[in-house]
């Protein structure tokens, strides 16, 4: 757009109308929805038995009621209202103080049973006559739908929800049907396109899994986040986990690699052409005893030494989300390298995060590790691994693994964290694998641990596959896991297929091929 | 009993209270189980629905019947009206008014179990703004 154009959006943006946006009342949902629920719109909340509708629409209304502007929930053949308000009152959410008449439920069985729909109507439109509503709910509409088709027609039924609609929203009620629908029926359906907004709750079982997941179909008048959200239901009601993990108004303005933090291994630094760049993602692939998750901790341990950062003290805080051992087990292990961390613990500079294995969503993790980010100021994070990471979801994520993976990263380095996840990669000794899980196109840089078999040792060596924008060392180190943690050694020379894992004697040059400059260094990858 | 079923016959002692002196000013001839029945109707049909309240008053009289007999012969109307409530009227040797407390009690003891006490406090609040239940009802709570 030109500069003359995006003046005159401007212009335009002054004279438009305002619309005011109400609290959800449920975690995340204000961010799906662009900043909250459009004021005077006249929604659907819509899924199958089960799927947490009727939940949403108290949660909504106990955070929107007042006396001066009640919600009024209209009940119509659904679930009872003494066992919903048996059941409802179960939730932190619900407030007896608001049970006083800022909430208010009208039953309509009666009518919907024996008159039509212009009692109906009626009658709900006198109820908000006369208390000023400022939400009305109506659970379920489907059977008043239902009702009306058998009995009227199509039309008919488009001309009521046409008339509450418009009575509704003159009475300046913001409204919401609620409606057991299945997928096919969104199309073609006359309820769906007087709507303003079209919210789909879905429950579907992967295996032994339940998982829970919310679409903004449609919402006139902003922006939503499109997709689908991941949300649970527990006992303060529905959670939603917006897939821009609650970062939407970070403007950062973080530059990459402006400075270098060390590992806390001076070599590994060294190798790293100073450390590793800030906000980068690093990927620490290699076998099963490798070192990895000691490398983590030199990692997160050298972040808790400084005293220049944001944290206690001085600390650079960190966060290690563990999926295969317990926070205490990380205690003891760090603990087994010279490294007592419990002060750390205990002024906030170093979080845990362990997240129970099974039926985890992808989305609910990254928001408590996006969470724990958040609250402590978090420079330094480490992911051990991304192999438990992946166990501990539901079969329903796995497939969103990468993709939600990819959009963290992309997030939180945005936000200067700097990243280490490791990878547990099968050895074999045919091949160099980066990764089981083809995620390698998350980081910025790679750091491989392999075993090799050398002079009849089982020898661990370490080289850095890629560093974006950085120059690096492109020397095989080797190393040793040592009562002090990772104690590299000399490049390894002298061999030849080092890679391969059963490296050879350097016996002869190849002819014509100049050989390699002893101290060479990787290029920066782009 | 438990407690909540003496406070629920507390609860229903006083409207029947406040129905008998309301109904001495008006010279009223129904009473004063039939007038309390009546208005939770109100509230509570626009609250459960027609069905909700019959089915509810249907189940308070099951058990109001076990604790006192002689209110067999009171049956419920499809329109949720008690029938042949002459039997309230009696006198005390014959379990009169013991019934009328019998039956109110259980119609609000039956909502106290299904959404508790502060909520049918609320509910019985719409019908009497002004009857003496909070203080009672704070006592068991405290």
């Amino acid at each position: 757009m030109s500069t003359e154009g995006k003046d005159q959006g401007k212009d335009q943006g002054k004279d438009r109308v305002p619309i005011r946006q109400l609290p959800t009342g449920v975690p995340g949902l204000d961010e799906i929805l662009g900043g909250g629920l459009p004021e005077y719109s006249f929604n659907i909340i819509a899924g199958a038995p089960g799927s947490g509708k009727t939940t949403l629409a108290h949660q909504i209304i106990f955070a929107n009621a007042t006396p001066e502007r009640p919600a009024l929930y209209f009940t119509v053949l659904g679930e009872p209202p003494i066992k919903m308000l048996r059941y409802q009152q179960q939730f932190t959410f619900f407030d007896d103080a608001k049970m006083d008449g800022a909430i208010r439920f009208i039953n309509l069985s009666q009518i919907v049973l024996d008159k039509d729909l212009g009692a109906v109507l009626d009658a709900i439109i006198k109820e908000v006559e006369a208390s000023k509503a400022g939400i009305v709910v109506v659970d379920t509409f489907r059977t008043v739908a239902r009702k009306a088709l058998n009995t009227v027609g199509e039309m008919e039924l488009q001309g009521f929800v046409q008339s509450l609609a418009i009575h509704l929203a003159s009475w300046q009620a913001t409204t919401f049907l609620i409606g057991e629908y299945v997928d096919g029926e969104v199309r073609d359906n006359p309820v769906f396109t007087v709507a303003d907004g079209l919210f789909w709750l879905q429950q579907n079982i992967a295996r032994n899994s339940i998982v829970r997941k919310m679409q903004v179909i449609k919402l006139r008048g902003q922006e939503s986040v499109p997709g689908l959200h991941t949300f649970r239901i527990t006992d303060a009601g529905l959670q939603t986990f917006p897939r821009t993990f609650g970062l939407t108004d970070n403007k950062s303005e973080h530059v990459k690699g402006r400075r270098r933090l060390s590992t806390g291994i001076p070599k590994l630094d060294a190798i790293m052409g100073g450390g590793i760049p800030e906000g980068d993602s690093l990927l620490v692939a290699g076998p099963s005893g490798a070192g990895k998750t000691v490398l983590g901790i030199q990692f997160i341990a050298e972040g808790l030494h400084q005293t220049g950062g944001p944290g206690p003290g001085g600390t650079e805080p960190g966060i290690v989300a563990m999926f295969e051992e317990l926070p205490n087990e990380f205690m003891q292990r760090a603990a087994s390298f010279g490294y007592d961390l419990k002060k750390n613990l205990k002024d906030g500079s170093l979080k845990l995060i362990y997240l129970r294995p099974l039926d985890l969503s992808v989305d609910e993790t990254v928001h408590e590790i996006v969470n724990a980010v958040k609250e402590i100021g978090c420079k330094r994070l480490v992911i051990d691994s991304l192999v438990g990471f992946e166990m501990a979801l539901a079969p329903d994520f796995r497939t969103d693994f990468r993709e939600s993976l990819y959009r963290m990263i992309g997030a939180l380095t945005r936000l200067g964290v700097t990243i280490v996840s490791t990878v547990e990669v099968e050895e074999n000794f045919t091949s160099m694998g980066l990764s089981n899980f083809t995620i390698s196109f998350l980081a910025d840089d790679i750091l491989r641990l392999r075993y090799a078999s050398i002079n009849g040792q089982l020898r661990k060596l370490m080289m850095v596959v890629k560093m974006r924008r950085s120059k690096h060392s492109i020397d095989m180190c080797a190393y040793e896991v040592t009562s002090k943690g990772l104690a590299i050694g000399e490049p390894m020379r002298g061999y030849r297929a080092l890679t391969s894992g059963i490296p050879g004697p350097w016996l002869v040059q190849s002819a014509g091929v100049p050989p390699l400059h002893p101290e060479a260094e990787g290029e920066p990858n782009e | 009993m438990d407690m909540s079923s003496a406070l629920m016959r507390d609860w229903a002692r006083r409207l029947l209270a406040v129905e008998a002196a309301s109904q001495s000013a008006t010279g009223a001839h129904v009473h004063e189980a039939v007038r309390v029945c009546e208005k939770l109707q109100i509230s509570l049909t626009r609250f459960a629905g027609s069905d909700g309240f019959t089915s509810l008053l249907r189940r308070a009289l099951a058990l109001a019947c076990s604790d006192v007999p002689s209110l067999q012969i009171v049956k419920l109307k499809p329109d949720g009206s008690l029938e042949g409530c002459e039997v309230l009227a009696v006198s005390v040797t014959n379990g009169g008014p013991e019934a009328a407390v019998a039956i109110t009690a259980h119609l609000l003891g039956l909502l106290e179990t299904f959404i508790g006490a502060p909520l049918t406090l609320k509910l019985v609040r719409e019908a009497w703004s002004d009857a003496p239940l909070d203080e009672q009802h704070s006592r068991n709570r405290g």
